[in-house]
């Protein structure tokens, strides 16, 4: 829906499509809300970009290329502190450069969207490699919500659930997608426009007088000011008091951080929501996300099937860690295998977790090639014997 | 159900992505099956290898690779050459007859379909695509001829339809006497 709550025709395309994983983050966004895109040229993320140039004007919207990635990220961010929905997209060596402009968005707590279609080798071949810059990248303290989606499904609905998290958590919320499913169709089913779940950007109650831009209520976020109804704000990303103004005192900046980061840490239970298959049972936890999920799964009923106790935790959310669920999900377990696409980089968190109670194996492939099934069973046999 | 697992290969240019396409929306939107598509082709605007891939099974696909495929089309003989190891034994290879001479010596079903030769006598050779999946259509029974005409019709600009149509009905009737046992 649109964010205004309506639906003007053609927004959600209901019905089941074959389609092209960067067209369902196109119109996950669409069913999320966005009203605004700006992004410039990149494989493997170009579709999305050429998906929303028709579709978004279609429904009311805006779409600009962007002469550059910095423009791309400043104008989704000036877009929404001026009330849009807006997303950009692109794919890792572009989303180097969106690094300046997420640390200013992150600051000014401006909700958006950023799509990264990882990509490695210089060219469309398929990675998990960004999933440190994803967290990591930008300067100073922060806390960020990556969504990590499998599927073409997943590609749709994570990316409108994006949007909600945008709102609520009042922070870019990044889509960490991968040439693996953004150059893959497969089957989408697209529910009807009122069965979409839309969180609308929420406005103060208080007049220009009393309203103070950064003061936020217990779970740490603050209402918007509607743009131009004598409401003024600066957006800075030097540190400000809850009036806005910028202030270098360390009480003030200490606040400040204490309650950006907060925001996001104290709900990870409610922004993360793994996924648990034959994990309560089983002596050997696969720990996976993105695409790696599905030949996990085929590994998992592999191992099931030759009488090998694993399981499988999916996570949707990589940021924040799910600590409470992965530390659940491997109590019971005799050993871990965190499977990645890359170097093994997001095994540094399960072995955090897991500080040394139980093993921690690695299974990870960086060749811009997702595992087999079978690749991923060979590791479940290794760790078994 | 076991998927069904299916490659297209070819040239750029020859319409093996589109193959798969349209199919993998016949089989999704009008008989309401799973399926994925992937595709790998060189940066060559024409001529460079290409193959597409289509998994199809009546519930959500895990992995989206595979590694033998049930069904191998080929439309050049290098891009044959290139897949012919990944079709498992027994399976079935349908090939172009026009642009696929040396035929590997393979456990496997070989159906040569003269795609080419039929698509030019029709007055467009880009149509050949066409020709097999008609042929595709008529020989395994997986989806049914209207079924596939409307995925093309969903799929291609108005103008080509008249051509696709007049291909695929082609192809039919080159897979007339044809049966491959082939489920989904």
């Amino acid at each position: 829906m649109a964010s205004d709550g309506s639906n003007p025709q053609g927004r959600v395309l209901s019905g089941v499509h074959f389609m092209l994983g960067n067209y369902a983050t196109a119109e996950g966004a669409l069913a999320g809300g966005c009203d605004f895109f700006a992004g410039y040229p990149i494989t493997p993320a170009n579709e999305i970009s050429e998906r929303m140039s028709h579709r978004l004007p279609e429904v009311g919207g805006t779409f600009i290329q962007g002469e550059d990635e910095l423009f791309s990220i400043y104008a989704v961010t000036g877009a929404s502190l001026a009330g849009a929905k807006a997303m950009t997209a692109t794919a890792s060596a572009g989303f180097n450069h969106f690094q300046e402009g997420i640390g200013y968005a992150v600051a000014v707590e401006a909700p958006c969207v950023i799509v990264d279609v990882q990509r490695c080798r210089g060219e469309n071949f398929a990675t998990q490699a960004d999933v440190m810059q994803m967290r990591w990248g930008t300067d100073g303290d922060y806390e960020i919500i990556v969504l990590a989606p499998s599927s073409i499904q997943e590609l749709f609905d994570y990316t409108a659930r994006a949007f909600n998290l945008a709102e609520e958590y009042r922070t870019p919320v990044i889509v960490m997608s991968e040439t693996t499913i953004s150059l893959m169709r497969e089957r989408l089913d697209v529910p009807s426009a009122d069965e979409i779940a839309v969180v609308n950007r929420r406005y103060t109650d208080l007049s220009p007088g009393e309203y103070k831009p950064f003061a936020a209520p217990e779970y740490g976020v603050p209402d918007f000011a509607p743009l131009g109804k004598g409401y003024n704000t600066i957006y800075s990303i030097n540190p400000h008091d809850e009036e806005g103004s910028i202030d270098w005192d360390p009480d003030v900046y200490e606040r400040m951080y204490d309650r950006l980061t907060g925001k996001i840490a104290k709900h990870r239970d409610v922004i993360c929501q793994p996924r648990s298959y034959a994990v309560d049972d089983a002596d050997i936890v696969l720990i996976a996300y993105g695409s790696e999920v599905r030949p996990a799964l085929d590994a998992v009923e592999m191992a099931r099937e030759d009488g090998i106790a694993a399981g499988l935790l999916k996570l949707d959310a990589v940021w924040p860690v799910p600590e409470e669920q992965i530390a659940a999900a491997m109590s019971k377990a005799k050993a871990v295998i965190a499977v990645e696409m890359n170097i093994g980089k997001y095994a540094n968190e399960i072995e955090r977790i897991s500080a040394g109670r139980v093993p921690v194996h690695r299974c990870t492939k960086n060749r811009g090639i997702i595992h087999s099934p079978e690749e991923i069973y060979r590791s479940i046999k290794e760790v078994w014997k | 159900m076991k998927p069904l697992k299916i490659r297209f290969c070819g040239f750029g240019g020859q319409g093996i992505i589109l193959s798969a396409i349209t199919l993998g929306t016949a089989l999704v939107t009008k008989k309401g099956y799973y399926a994925v598509q992937t595709q790998s082709y060189g940066s060559e605007a024409r001529g460079g290898q290409c193959q597409a891939e289509l998994i199809v099974a009546d519930e959500e696909i895990k992995s989206p690779s595979s590694d033998e495929k049930d069904i191998l089309v080929a439309m050049s003989q290098s891009a044959l050459d290139r897949y012919i190891g990944d079709l498992k034994k027994g399976g079935i290879l349908i090939i172009d007859s026009a642009l696929v001479t040396e035929i590997p010596d393979v456990d496997a079903e070989i159906i040569q379909v003269p795609a080419t030769e039929t698509a030019v006598a029709l007055g467009n050779r880009i149509a050949a695509n066409m020709v097999l999946l008609g042929f595709v259509q008529q020989a395994t029974g997986i989806i049914s001829k209207d079924d596939l005409l409307s995925a093309v019709e969903d799929l291609v600009k108005p103008q080509f339809m008249d051509l696709n149509t007049r291909a695929i009905e082609a192809g039919i009737e080159l897979a007339a006497d044809v049966s491959l046992e082939v489920t989904v």
